[in-house]
């Protein structure tokens, strides 16, 4: 799978200049490489040392990369390229591989070497969907941030990308991966508080533009028509970017979509109600009166699932059970038990903690190489890929399910009515406007 | 809202009244608001066309749901009138309105800004997003007579819906953009 050091020496010796001209040159092959080739996915060695590049290297990216920075110490993977749409941000991302790893302003380059097998993507949300899909396309494995898409048909192409060329697809929700969820998961699965017919969830609210500018020219060292990328084009506004886009509905979708994608993939995992793919959704929200920022302030979505029957409810800012600033309550018919910050940044809640599990209970599977969730996570991912079976924790399907609950409660927000979702065929019932909505057309060429 | 109050009395009505609350209240009156609320969009304000752009989209979202077909028809037919808008932004934004309601009627109006040089990409977009054969209809004819540059995206479209087209390959996975960070190495 990876490159042999001989071959990784005399890559290292060809100039950026003369690989971007054999890259232009090989650009047309790309249509007639058959998936899998590269990197032959799902067939490394017990030891492999994967070859990786990085794609978005701000925000969380920044931790991502020490993770990654940790496991190439640890003679896990090479760094081969970090990639950024803001030079400033790539310069320091590449300093701090200590000038190892190639700069690129686009992705794309990236996707054209055939020594990388795997891409860590930490863009923002709005780009997730078409870099993990042309990542799978050019047979590279994919380590993509949560919310796994924008809409629910970019989650599904995403799945059909990453089948149809056999690469592994691990989403950064890492709860499935981390302690105090999975010591909350094997304790509910197994009766600890008996049935559970609802789960809230409370988070605080979507932050108000309260001081908006006009549109301006763009910083320096940002590609502002590459950050847009899928997006129609519009002007600059600092409201966007950096580190804001999470507050507009189509590039971040609010802290439903950002700390829901963590919720609600916890919850479905303790609730083992990952196949429960059909419910009904109603949302409601206080659009803010000021600003570029145009998610719902406060907000409840209540969805209702069906055999087994349980109600799942997003509160913003909800019934505030915990201590820390969001998590979630499973009731159950004896008892409810808390989950805090989706039990990775936090531990568990000690009566999960300290749950023995009863005479013929059955143990839920973790991985658990290392402590730190960010990085065991990436090791499930890993492992995933050495293993062969390409299912990591969090697989592109079950992110994408989770995604759906995130962009169809924001779907029932922005249309102002109730939404009968059926999870086989994936279209909402009765109401073509939003079946309309699931998707959204991308801006040429940064498209599906 | 009075559902005949004109762009200026609605935004000296803004401007008396607080931006947000007026311009929302204004969607209530359906599809008479479209045309005073899109002369907004180009307001120097930017709270003002934020504003009406909000409540442009909270109409054509009501009148899309289940079983009002006729609001929804009445929603088109205003929004294909404001696609001659002089004000380019104002053209942009319909389009994208027009992707979430429009129906047969508004494909030929949307297509036609498919030769539009500040809104063909939107127009494109806005059309990939109809249902029916009409759009793809649009989109096969539109290629046949766009600028070379614009063949590629159009292509990318009419392949989307199904259709093929001999040549013009997806440009989605060639790098286009380099860096100067660690060309001192």
């Amino acid at each position: 799978m990876s490159m042999t050091a001989s071959q990784t020496s005399k890559r290292a010796r060809i100039s950026r200049r003369g690989f971007l001209k054999t890259a232009a040159l090989t650009v047309g092959a790309f249509h007639i490489v058959p998936s899998g080739v590269i990197g032959a996915p799902g067939r490394p060695g017990a030891n492999s040392r994967f070859v990786i590049a990085q794609i978005g290297v701000g925000g969380m990216g920044n931790t991502h990369l020490d993770n990654l920075l940790k496991f190439q110490d640890e003679g896990k993977v090479r760094i081969a390229a970090v990639c950024d749409c803001n030079e400033n941000r790539l310069e320091a991302a590449f300093r701090k591989t200590k000038n190892q790893a190639t700069p690129y302003l686009d992705y794309r380059y990236i996707l054209q070497r055939k020594d990388i097998d795997c891409v860590l993507i930490a863009t923002p949300d709005h780009w997730h969907a078409v870099q993990t899909v042309h990542a799978c396309q050019t047979g590279k494995h994919v380590y993509v941030e949560k919310p796994a898409s924008v809409t629910v048909r970019e989650g599904r192409a995403m799945v059909d990308a990453a089948r149809a060329n056999k690469v592994a697809v691990q989403v950064g929700a890492q709860a499935r991966t981390a302690k105090g969820a999975w010591q909350t998961c094997r304790a509910i699965r197994n009766g600890i508080v008996g049935q559970v017919r609802k789960v809230t969830c409370w988070h605080y609210v979507n932050p108000v533009d309260e001081e908006p500018v006009p549109d301006s020219q763009p910083p320096e060292g940002l590609d502002w028509d590459l950050w847009l990328g899928p997006l129609p084009w519009r002007p600059y506004n600092i409201r966007y970017e950096p580190g804001t886009f999470r507050w507009l509905l189509e590039s971040g979708g609010g802290n439903i979509r950002d700390r829901g994608a963590h919720q609600f993939s916890t919850i479905l995992w303790c609730m083992n109600a990952d196949q429960q793919t059909s419910f009904t959704v109603e949302a409601k929200g206080r659009e803010p009166a000021k600003g570029l920022w145009d998610n719902p302030v406060e907000m409840q979505v209540v969805y209702q699932f069906k055999n087994p029957d349980w109600t799942l409810v997003w509160g913003q800012p909800g019934d505030k059970v915990g201590q820390t600033e969001f998590g979630n309550v499973f009731w159950g018919d004896n008892g409810k038990l808390v989950l805090e910050w989706e039990g990775a940044y936090r531990p568990a809640n000690p009566e999960a903690v300290n749950f023995k599990l009863p005479p013929g209970g059955k143990e839920v599977y973790r991985t658990d190489e290392y402590e730190d969730f960010n990085m065991n996570h990436k090791a499930d991912w890993f492992k995933s890929i050495r293993e062969g079976h390409l299912r990591p924790a969090v697989d592109i399907e079950i992110a994408h399910r989770t995604a759906t609950l995130c962009n169809l409660g924001n779907l029932s927000y922005m249309l102002g009515r109730r939404l009968v979702w059926n999870g086989k065929k994936e279209e909402v019932v009765g109401d073509p406007q939003a079946n309309r909505m699931l998707g959204k057309p991308q801006r040429y060429p940064y498209c599906l | 809202m009075d559902a005949t109050m004109t762009t200026n009395e609605l935004r000296t009505a803004s401007a008396l009244a607080g931006t947000a609350c007026v311009i929302a209240e204004a969607s209530r009156a359906g599809p008479p608001a479209l045309k005073p609320l899109a002369a907004l969009l180009t307001d120097p304000n930017v709270e003002v066309a934020r504003s009406a752009r909000r409540a442009l989209y909270r109409i054509i979202r009501n009148a899309g749901r289940p079983g009002a077909a006729r609001e929804a028809r009445a929603v088109e037919a205003e929004l294909i009138a404001l696609l001659k808008s002089d004000a380019a932004p104002v053209r942009r934004e319909v389009l994208w309105l027009l992707s979430e309601i429009g129906g047969k009627d508004a494909v030929a109006p949307m297509a036609a800004l498919l030769a539009d040089p500040e809104a063909r990409e939107d127009a494109r977009c806005a059309l990939t997003r109809l249902p029916g054969d009409r759009a793809t209809a649009a989109l096969k004819s539109a290629f046949a007579s766009a600028p070379e540059d614009f063949r590629f995206a159009l292509a990318e479209s009419v392949r989307q819906r199904g259709g093929k087209v001999a040549g013009y390959p997806s440009k989605r996975l060639i790098p286009a953009k380099q860096t100067s960070v660690g060309q001192a190495r």
